[in-house]
Formats: structure tokens, sequence, C-alpha cells
């Protein structure tokens, strides 16, 4: 029996998919929310991996709060929890990087780990996987080594938990003599070849940004007398282009490491397989993507011009409207994701992927434009559903 | 009874009873059978009581009902006017109750007909046939409130004097025949402590004003509102620290003192007055600025009755400045903001300063009950702001300000959102904004000035943007209200406050006061922690309300309010378990702790100075 938490998460969601597709026994330890119980977020959750019913009968979803102690749960009263757990998939997470929300992410990234392992050690679990990020590096420059870290900073307080996390785990697990393996995916998008995706925040913001503003201002031309949008430059030329003029602060080099969805849990089935005696593992891509390559993709697929990289210097001569502001503020939050020069090492999870073949495509246009396609068609995220 | 006539009856037992249908605050008329006999039951706060008091048979259709039902125009005054506050639509009752007394009429039925008594006739010997009733149906618009925790009261009269004198007389009329008498100001009482089985005093007729600029002060009768003399210190150029809009002055600075976001610069209590008369309860008068007068500036710890009925105060008169104007500075953490009060405190900047929370912006800034819950929500996660502290000030407290916070919503940028505030709601714009989102909440982002373009871009603010979140057909008069600058002008809207009774749209508010020492962070987190510990253990809806900084910000007024449904009785108990808690947890808290004072302990010594609270 394998119990997974966040299996609601887009990564927790797809592992459950997988794990289910081959028909392992998994019991979901998911939450109510607006209303929805646990039970009926994961069925629609199932329903848009489009997985058989025969299948679903191997899953069990126990309504539960990771921040409490015991989840929640009625203490004593029997639940499929108390039975045997062979291994536990931790996938539960608060990915917010703001730091007004650190008690909120303390709870959830460090006391929910707590409260998981308190079960693996209580149950008789023999391995645990811990869904971690390659970005618990901080604000380590060079390379970034698949060992346990502790930097001297970090560039936001998920980070900092994520990596409290994993010396958590590896305290706790050593001394129960539970086999750890930690799983530090980059930035993870949606389908290499369908497009599909649960999550459409990292990668998709600065495209979705373009769109919103793109459409904003082509609605105060067309019902407005365009008023706005000449303030801000933006004009529909002769060929229906619209043309936003946007400078962009260009001055490193390094680039975005993003993985697609499929790549990740191919990569974290094939370790899971191949390591039983655990340890940390990065699923990255050997090819980051250049933000300047990004934008151009969306530029092309929602036809769009006017964005620039601009030197530092150039763009201190002008001042920036608000529409430069918008993507400055985006880039100031990203920068070290966006103009990473690291290199995550693969040193265990190379070998072990390489072996079957498993191998991380790069972001190319076609998949970009699946990807942005999917998101576009669901709304981002508001009709996943078909709500 | 027909479902047309259960939601009629839901809206009647809903008012509110904050008495804002009395006053004519948004400029569109006051209920005109109400201006003319001034009992409450005929204005729109009247009738929905009647009309609820009807269906539960509570009394007969009597010739005073008649006449205050037939009285009524339905001109459809009060339907905005409520709703614009409270999201009421109270024409309906109005029809309904008109309709009903009509089909009495029509039906055959003969109206009762109260035949005056001894001391009814006594009574309106000395203030006027007219003022004097002890009809059915005005005496049981007097005798509830929606305060859970106290029963209706039917008094035996109903007198409204006119005059000081009037006001003595029958003060030793009731002595003479032992009759109890409870004053009401503006006759509500959303506390319900003003209800009596013998003679309720309605003040509402003596409502002189007049203004002596030279000594900086308003010479003020019993009835007059708060509303009421800020329009007429306004007219002058000048203002008052206001109460509630509806409140009477007078009434006010007895009952509590009067306290605002401006007693940080205009203190409170015995800090508003120059002088006040009384008529005692021997029938007496006496003005406070006498020696022989009772000494009414101490204060007590313990609740003790008012030194009588106040029949007029001199009010002071604050100077203002051109330049004055308001602004936002949101805060996501509130010891931040807290901390940001004092300072404004101790270096005396501004002259109206608050800590609120987010239910209170929400409210303040919504045109619907809908819109403000919708607001609540996204004012934390998507803005990260959880509390702001507002302040009013001239140019240099305001420059001030900007350079002790880190990010200001100023008066443009607070009316651009809230003239587009339909689009701040919208999902797709919410989840853009949460992504600019890191190190820094979103709000500092928005509030950079370069951003206001593009916010102009989002949200295109206008009056009917914003009264696009209302019904249908109070589209047009709230577009029509909302071009008014006043209707988003903080400054004007503080000093009058008509935004203050949208606290209660969503459920009757029950507010907990109290003074506290600005300087002990410990000692208002417990207080709000312990609030709100008790609230949840009672199942209660609640919230932090504001915090005031007071005296150079070595005090503070902090109030914590719990939200109930008043007409629902398992609230009423819930309210009621809770207050068996809270007393004796403060009593213990002030006792302990110095600056601690609970305000229902001021209650009727709102003339002591306040240093004899503050201080103890």
């Amino acid at each position: 029996m394998i119990l997974l938490t966040g299996g609601t998460g887009f990564l927790g969601a797809h592992i459950a998919a997988h794990l289910i597709d081959r028909k392992e026994r998994i019991l979901l330890l998911a939450r109510s929310r607006q209303g929805v119980s646990a039970a009926a977020r994961v069925g629609r959750l199932l329903d848009w991996f489009g997985l058989p019913a025969d299948l679903r009968g191997k899953v069990e979803v126990i309504e539960g709060c990771l921040e409490r102690p015991g989840f929640g749960l009625e203490p004593g009263a029997p639940t499929p929890l108390s039975g045997e757990i062979d291994e536990i998939v931790h996938c539960a997470s608060n990915t917010s990087f703001a730091e007004r929300k650190r008690v909120e992410l303390e709870a959830v990234n460090l006391g929910g780990l707590g409260h998981v392992l308190d079960l693996a050690e209580r149950s008789g679990c023999r391995r645990f996987h811990l869904i971690s990020t390659a970005y618990v590096a901080g604000l380590t420059p060079g390379h970034c080594a698949e060992e346990l870290v502790r930097p001297s900073a970090f560039t936001n307080v998920y980070e900092e938990t994520k990596c409290r996390a994993e010396w958590l785990a590896v305290e706790r697990c050593s001394r129960a003599g539970i086999r750890l393996s930690i799983y530090r995916p980059s930035i993870v998008y949606g389908h290499s070849e369908t497009g599909r995706s649960l999550l459409f925040n990292a990668l998709y913001y600065p495209v979705r940004t373009a769109l919103f503003l793109k459409n904003l201002y082509e609605r105060d031309i067309r019902e407005r007398g365009g008023k706005k949008a000449g303030e801000m430059g933006v004009r529909i030329e002769a060929d229906g282009w619209t043309t936003m003029p946007i400078r962009i602060r260009a001055e490193d080099e390094g680039g975005l490491n993003v993985i697609p969805v499929d790549f990740f849990v191919r990569a974290f089935e094939a370790i899971r397989e191949a390591v039983g005696e655990g340890g940390v593992f990065h699923i990255v891509s050997s090819q980051p993507t250049r933000i300047e390559d990004i934008i151009d993709y969306g530029q092309t697929l929602f036809r769009i011009r006017g964005f620039s990289a601009c030197p530092a210097q150039e763009m201190e001569a002008k001042p920036r409207n608000a529409l430069e502001k918008v993507f400055e503020t985006y880039l100031e939050a990203y920068e070290p994701y966006i103009r990473d020069r690291r290199v995550f090492g693969t040193e265990k999870s190379g070998p072990v992927l390489e072996s079957r073949g498993i191998r991380c495509p790069g972001l190319t246009i076609d998949i970009f434009k699946k990807c942005l396609d999917y998101a576009v068609q669901c709304g981002w995220g508001a009709r996943l559903y078909g709500e | 009874m027909p479902k047309d006539d259960d939601d009629v009856l839901r809206t009647a037992a809903q008012c509110r009873h904050y008495a804002m249908c009395k006053i004519d605050y948004l400029g569109t008329g006051l209920c005109p059978p109400g201006k003319k006999y001034h009992y409450v039951s005929y204005y729109p706060q009247g009738r929905m009581d009647l009309y609820a008091a009807l269906a539960e048979d509570l009394i007969p259709v009597t010739e005073g009902l008649v006449r205050i039902a037939e009285t009524c125009t339905l001109c459809g005054i009060c339907d905005l006017q409520c709703h614009f506050v409270t999201g009421l639509r109270p024409l309906r009752v109005m029809k309904a109750l008109k309709d009903r007394v009509g089909d009495f009429l029509k039906g055959g039925g003969k109206p009762a007909s109260v035949a005056p008594d001894a001391p009814l006739r006594r009574l309106q010997g000395i203030v006027g046939a007219d003022w004097a009733t002890n009809d059915p149906a005005v005496l049981v618009t007097y005798a509830n409130d929606p305060f859970p925790l106290a029963g209706m009261k039917m008094p035996r009269y109903v007198v409204l004097p006119g005059s000081r004198d009037e006001v003595a007389a029958v003060v030793r009329l009731a002595n003479e025949l032992g009759l109890p008498y409870a004053v009401r100001g503006n006759g509500g009482s959303v506390f319900g402590f003003v209800f009596s089985e013998g003679m309720v005093l309605d003040m509402q007729r003596m409502r002189r004003i007049s203004v002596d600029k030279d000594n900086w002060s308003a010479s003020v009768g019993p009835g007059v509102t708060s509303f009421e003399l800020q329009q007429e210190a306004f007219r002058h150029g000048l203002r008052v620290n206001a109460a509630e809009p509806a409140a009477t002055v007078c009434g006010n600075i007895v009952c509590t003192g009067t306290f605002s976001a401006w007693s940080h610069a205009y203190g409170t209590a015995a800090d508003g007055f120059i002088d006040m008369e009384f008529v005692d309860s021997r029938g007496e008068v006496f003005p406070l600025n006498d020696k022989k007068a009772p000494n009414v500036y101490a204060f007590e710890n313990a609740v003790i009755p008012a030194p009588g009925i106040c029949t007029e105060a001199l009010v002071k008169l604050q100077p203002t400045t051109e330049d004055e104007d308001g602004l936002l500075v949101p805060f996501w953490d509130f010891d931040q903001a807290v901390a940001l009060a004092r300072e404004l405190g101790r270096r005396r900047i501004g002259l109206a300063v608050a800590v609120m929370g987010i239910h209170y912006i929400a409210n303040f800034m919504s045109p619907s009950k809908d819109l403000a819950g919708r607001l609540k929500d996204v004012l934390p996660e998507t803005l990260g702001i959880r509390y702001a502290v507002f302040a009013i000030g001239d140019r240099f407290a305001r420059e001030a300000i900007h350079k002790l916070a880190a990010a200001v919503i100023d008066s443009d940028l607070l009316r651009t959102l809230t003239l587009g505030l339909p689009r701040l709601l919208d999902p797709e714009w919410q989840d853009l904004v949460k992504g600019f989102e890191a190190g820094r909440p979103p709000y500092e982002i928005l509030c950079r000035p370069e951003m206001r373009p593009l916010l102009e871009a989002v949200l295109r603010p206008s009056p009917e943007t914003f009264a696009g979140a209302v019904e249908e057909d109070l589209r047009k008069p709230y577009a029509e209200l909302y071009s008014q600058p006043r209707f988003t002008d903080m400054t004007w809207l503080n000093m009058f406050r008509i935004l203050s009774s949208r606290m209660s749209r969503r459920k009757h508010m029950f507010a907990f006061l109290v003074y506290v020492p600005l300087d002990r962070h410990d000692v208002i987190n417990h207080i709000n922690s312990e609030f709100d510990r008790i609230a949840q253990a009672h199942g209660i809806d609640h919230d932090f309300g504001f915090l005031t900084p007071m005296d150079l910000g070595k005090r503070a007024i902090l109030e914590y309010d719990y939200y109930i449904d008043h007409t629902d009785p398992a609230e009423r108990e819930k309210i009621r378990r809770a207050m068996l808690e809270i007393g004796p947890w403060l009593d213990g808290l002030a006792e302990r702790t110095k600056g601690v004072t609970f305000l229902k302990y001021v209650f009727s010594q709102g003339c002591s100075r306040k240093e004899n609270f503050l201080y103890r």
C-alpha cells in the first residue's frame, strides 16, 4: 500500500495517476476545498486523467488536514491509515514565494511533513519519497550537487522551507530506519506531447500576462477609441498583429530550467524503481530555456510584436511604463530562476534515466504551442474540469 | 402567510435600527411624513417594526397606525437610502404595510382607538396634544431593538418634548406619578439599553443648531444628529469630532463620549465639548460649567446612571485646511500597522488615524454585501492586505506618511479601486496580480505611481462600473451618487461617517470597545486573540474592527466585532454565552493592566475627562 499526499496538486496528481495506471493500491490523503469533498476533488482529477473506472477501485481517499496532528482524524478511529503502509510519496507542499505566508508555508512544508513522518514511523513504512525542489540550493552559485545542502541564503521562503524539510526528513527517516529518496525537480510545465497541465504559473505567467494586456488594449482600441492603448504605445497593425513596445531588461546569460510533467513522472518512477536505497536526485533539464525565447514563442503564437531585450543601462535612460513595470516585477521575482546559470548535477539521477532512455525534451516552439493552446483552451485553469 | 409576505417580513425583521432613514445622508431627501411627524413610527424604521408587529399580532390596527400607513406616499427615498448601508429594500415593506391597513379598512375593519388616560392628558398638557401618545402603533416602535440580550419592553407613553422647560416639567411629572422613563436621542438605540415600561422621551423635536464662530463652538439641541451638526460645521468650513451620523450629538457624548478616527487629534469624552446643560432626576436644570454642578468630569470604573437628560451641548468646532486629504497604508502584519498608527500619534501627524481590518475596508468600498464578501477574500489573498492604516491629513502630514510607509493608497488610487471594484475582483486579473508576488506583497506594486495607467485600463473606473454591482433598478441612482466626488472623498466620508452602518450589512454587529495601551502590542494582541478564541468557541462570526491612537499614541481605542443574525434565537444564545466569558475576562485584564478600560464602564460617563479612564 502506498500513501500519497498532495494528490490533488500538480505533481501529486500526476504521480497518483501514474501509480493508479500501474495498478498500485494507493491511499490519497486530501482535503476538501470550497465545499468540494476530498473524494470529489480526487474523482474530478481522475476524470481529467481519463482513468478508467476499473482502475479506480484501488484508490482510497482519506479526507484529512496535513497541518493537524494525525491529519485531524479522530484519534483511535479505524481508518485505512491504521493499516500497513509500505511506501509514502509526500508531494504536498505550499509553493508560495510570499514571505507574508511564512506561517502557512512552515505549517505545510515542515509541520505537515512532520505529521506524515509520524505516520511513517508508526505504520512500518519502509520507503519515503519526498518531492522537493532543485531550488533548495538557494543562492548557491555554480554546480549544485545531488546532496543535502545548507545554503547561506535563499531566494524566498519556499526554497528555505523545502530545504529545511529535506533535513527534517533525513533526520527522522534515518532514526526510524526508513529509506528516503528526495526528488528535486526544477520548474515543471505541462505534458510535452499533449500540452495538458493542471497548473499555469512560472513558465506560463509572462505569456499569460502579455496575452492579457494584448486583449485589454485591443478591446480599448476596438471599443473605446484606444486612448489607453495609445498612452502605452500599443497599436493594432494592418496585418492584424498587435505591437506592444515593451522593453525587457536583459543583462545576464543563463536561462530557465524547465521540464515537462511527463518527463518528471517517468524520471520519478525510474529512480523509485532503480534506487531502492534512496538518495537525493535532481530531475532537471540539461538545456535551460532563455526567457527571451519564451517571449518570442509567445509573440509568435499570439501575434504580438514589440517586446525587446534591452541592456540595463538603456532601460535606465527612459522611464519604464506600467507594462514594462509589470514584466520587470515578474522578472524581479523570478530572476534567480530565469537567469539561472547554475548547473544542477545529475551524477546519480543521470545514469538511471539514461539507462532507461529517459531524456528531458527541450522546450521547442511546438511543445510550447501545445502547452499554451491547452492553457488558453482551459482558461488558464479556470475551466479545467469543463465548468 | 404567502411567500411574498414571508420575504417582506424577513426584510422588516432585519431592520438594524440605525436610524439612517432619519437623516438625509445621500442628499436625496428625507422621508416626508417622518420629517413632519417626528415619531420614529412615521419613518421607514418604524414602519418596518410596525409591519413585523402586525404580522406577529403584537398590536391591533389602531387609528395611529392608519394615519402612519396613509401618510406614506411610497416615494421610494428609503429604498436607496437603506440599500446604501444595509442592502435592504424597505419600499416593499412600506407598500405591504399600506396594503395591509388598506385591506383591513376595505374589509370593514374599525381601527382601535385608545382613549387618553389621566397621565397622558397631563403629559399632553406639557408638550401639546400631538407630542405625547399612548397609541400602541407608536409605542411598539419604541419597544425593541436588534440588541439580542434585551427583550421587548412596551412603554405606556411616548413623549416628544419641544424645549428644555418641557423636559424638566415632564421629569417632574414622572417623579410625581412614579412613572419610570427612558430617553432616546434619535428614537433608536442599537445596544437596546434605552427602554422603559413607563415613558420614552424622544428628543427628535429639539433640533436647534447655532454656530458661534468666534467661540469655535456650536450649540446643539438633543435631537440634532452628528450628521446634521457636521453639515452645519462644514458649511462654515469647520469640523466636529463626529459620532455615527444618525447618533444624536448630545446622546452620544453622554453615552460614551464621542470617539472616532478623528479622536487621534480631537480626543474624546470631555475633549469634545465646552459645556453641556442637563435636566437632573428632580427636574432641575444645571449646566456643567457651574461650580455647584455635579462633577461629571470624574470617572468611576462602574456602571452608573447618566447625570440627567442633556438638553443642550456646546460642542467644539475644529479648524480645517484646504489641502486635507486621506490615504491608506496597507499592511499584512497587524503589529506593523499598529506601530505606524502609534508613530503617527507620537509624532502628531495627521488629523484622523485608524488601523482598520479588512471587514471594514471591504464594506466601506463595496456597494453590495456580495461584493464586500468577495473583496474581503481578495484583499488578503490576492493583494496581501489584511489591515490598513487610514489617515486624513494636510499635505505635510501626507508627505510624512509617504516617507514612513512602504506603500500608500492615496485618495486617487482609492477612487480608482472603488469605482473599478467589480473589475478589481475579476478572477483573471487577480491571477495576474498574484503572480507579481515574491518577497513583497502585491499591493506594494499596485501602489506604484507608474502602475496607475494600467490599473485605469484594467478597472475602467467609473460610477457606472461601480453601479454595475447592484441590482439593475438601482444602477442609475448609484451611478448618480458616485458621480458626486464626495462619495469617494475620504475626508468627506470620514467626517460624515455615512458608510459606518455598512459594517452591519451582512449581520447585526455587536461591537466590543476597549481602551488599550498603544505601546503594549502584547496586550493588544492578547485582546484580539481572546475575542477570536471566544467567538470561535461559540461559533460566532467575528473580525477585528479598528484601532485609533489617542493622546499622542499613548493609548488607543480598539473595536472588535461579533456578527449575528439577531432574528435567530440560536445566534442570540451564542452571544449571550460569549458575553458571560467576555465580561469577567476583560474586567480581570483591566484590573491588572494599566491603560485597559472596557468601554462598558464609560457608558453614561461620556462627559468624563478622558485622562480619568485612560490613566487609571
